[in-house]
């Protein structure tokens, strides 16, 4: 690391930074894609279906059906690329990038593995370093910006389908943000701190957070499946009812950004869930694993909670869309009321 | 006139909603690991152009003309099976042929031209239950295809040996005795 800084004549701080931008970048649009095929492959064998397994690599590597993702991309990027006559183009444009830039942001606070050290320099593996004064306020705070894609996309589509299914996704938002910050404040209450690293440290010390707060878990895991606009809380696309919802309108590379979009909310989701409930990179019983275990050990959880993600989708029929509104003001929010305040008591009380 | 509506009265568990989507998760993972560890041969999608289903005995596919064990055509040309059809897809044009054989059951009359446009054939069967001699068989065979309208005209050697191939027979394309025209004849 040194000769390479030397070498370019930047400082270490800034290449482990790029270093780390393109390696987080690179992962995350390199899970994006195959996490298209477990859906498609997975959705099917947990239906007993066969699913996408016809494409093939030069006509012949059928490879699982893993081909059909290239030739998704393939499909998508040459495309016409429509816009309806009557949209508003500018924010036609703009809303597959707002949609997508949010749902990658949230990621940037999260440690991946342990800080190490090496060379005299300490790395740490998280895009901002700790102590940043953001801490877990920051994905709450872009997650908030997410719904604006959706509402954009909607909006600027002139279509009544699209513009019901964003007023669905802001509602939505509304009803369960609530009961989600409350989750989180009695995690940053019990740890005394929001500061991702310090979240992790606490988890190996005292055990994993989802021991310690079940109901607080339960009610963030909920709220990030509305957070991610998946089933079962996927009103905005409810495509039984409003055809496809927000992007009704969206054809070729527009939407498989969209599309995108989704799945990254998933990876960050789960980052978040790790980092919040799961202990993040810490492996149990191993107190002082390596730094490069801690990454796998966090990847691990990562991908395990996208499957989850996943194989609840395919497991639950769609909410009607006033019981998710009950749920969020009437369920979530008291449970995780109730959470906060049993925290606040025990913490009083010990 | 009201209706009854039945009243479910959940447990405590099942309101709660998470036991039962856990119960659900662990259905729809039985589920997958069902599928997975099946062999392909055995789930239940038929990946069609590589796998086919073997037809039940009674199915109802491509025609086929019968002939006798010498080659000649069963059919009679009685026009019974264009008067049954429904769809009104099937065309005759009789002959007669010179000497009455045996093996033919002393028929002097065939159709000279036999066709079945398999546009319009609904394959309802009805041709294989109105003809007196069982010389129209509806088979097994269904993938008809075709990229124009003409080819989907079945004429009568092509009736003759749909399904030659498939039972081991030899394919014929000329009736065994000539036609014989005959004059008016004077009542």
């Amino acid at each position: 690391m040194d000769t390479l800084a030397h070498l370019t004549g930047l400082s270490v701080a800034t290449l482990w930074m790029l270093a780390k931008v393109l390696i987080v970048i690179t992962v995350l649009m390199g899970l994006a894609s195959p996490l298209t095929w477990v859906e498609r492959r997975g959705s099917a064998m947990l239906q007993d279906r066969i699913g996408p397994n016809r494409a093939a690599l030069f006509g012949k590597w059928r490879i699982l059906g893993l081909a059909h993702v290239v030739a998704d991309g393939i499909k998508f990027f040459f495309k016409e690329d429509l816009v309806p006559p009557h949209a508003t183009k500018r924010l036609f444009w703009l809303a597959p990038m707002l949609a997508f830039v949010p749902a990658m942001m949230g990621f940037a606070v999260i440690p991946i593995g342990r800080s190490f050290v090496a060379g005299g320099h300490t790395y740490h593996l998280s895009l901002l370093e700790p102590g940043n004064g953001m801490g877990m306020l920051y994905p709450m705070a872009i997650g908030g910006i997410a719904v604006y894609g959706i509402l954009v996309a909607a909006w600027s589509s002139n279509n009544k389908w699209s513009i019901l299914g964003g007023m669905r996704a802001s509602a939505q938002m509304v009803s369960y943000e609530i009961g989600l910050s409350l989750a989180i404040l009695a995690v940053f209450m019990v740890v005394g701190g929001y500061d991702p690293h310090q979240i992790i440290a606490d988890q190996g010390a005292k055990g994993w957070l989802i021991w310690r707060q079940p109901i607080g878990f339960l009610v963030f895991f909920t709220c990030m499946f509305a957070e991610t606009n998946r089933l079962p809380f996927d009103f905005a696309e409810g495509e039984s009812e409003i055809v496809a919802g927000f992007h009704t309108e969206y054809g070729s590379m527009k939407f498989a950004i969209m599309a995108l979009a989704e799945y990254f909310h998933i990876i960050t989701a789960s980052a978040l869930i790790t980092t919040m409930y799961l202990g993040g990179w810490q492996i149990p019983f191993l107190p002082n694993a390596s730094a490069l275990a801690t990454v796998v050990a966090f990847a691990t959880k990562v991908v395990f909670l996208c499957w989850v993600f996943i194989w609840i989708r395919w497991t639950l029929p769609r909410f009607r869309y006033d019981q998710l509104m009950f749920m969020g003001w009437k369920v979530m929010l008291p449970l995780s009321m109730a959470n906060l305040l049993l925290n606040a008591y025990w913490m009083r009380s010990h | 006139m009201g209706v009854i509506v039945k009243q479910v009265e959940l447990s405590w568990l099942d309101r709660s909603y998470v036991w039962p989507v856990m119960k659900g998760m662990a259905i729809t993972f039985r589920h997958l690991l069902r599928q997975i560890t099946t062999p392909s041969a055995k789930r239940f999608t038929i990946q069609y152009p590589d796998m086919k289903k073997t037809m039940p005995k009674g199915y109802r596919g491509l025609h086929e003309l019968k002939r006798f064990e010498d080659g000649a055509i069963k059919c009679v040309a009685c026009f019974m099976c264009a008067e049954a059809c429904p769809a009104r897809c099937i065309t005759i044009e009789a002959e007669e042929f010179s000497e009455l054989n045996f093996t033919q059951g002393f028929e002097e009359k065939r159709p000279k031209v036999f066709r079945i446009d398999m546009l319009r054939c609904i394959y309802c069967g009805m041709c294989e239950e109105a003809c007196p001699k069982d010389a129209i068989w509806l088979r097994n065979e269904y993938e008809l295809a075709a990229y124009d309208r003409l080819s989907m005209n079945y004429g009568k050697w092509d009736l003759m040996n749909t399904y030659a191939a498939a039972d081991g027979k030899a394919e014929i394309r000329e009736d065994l005795l000539p036609a014989v025209v005959r004059g008016p004849v004077a009542l």
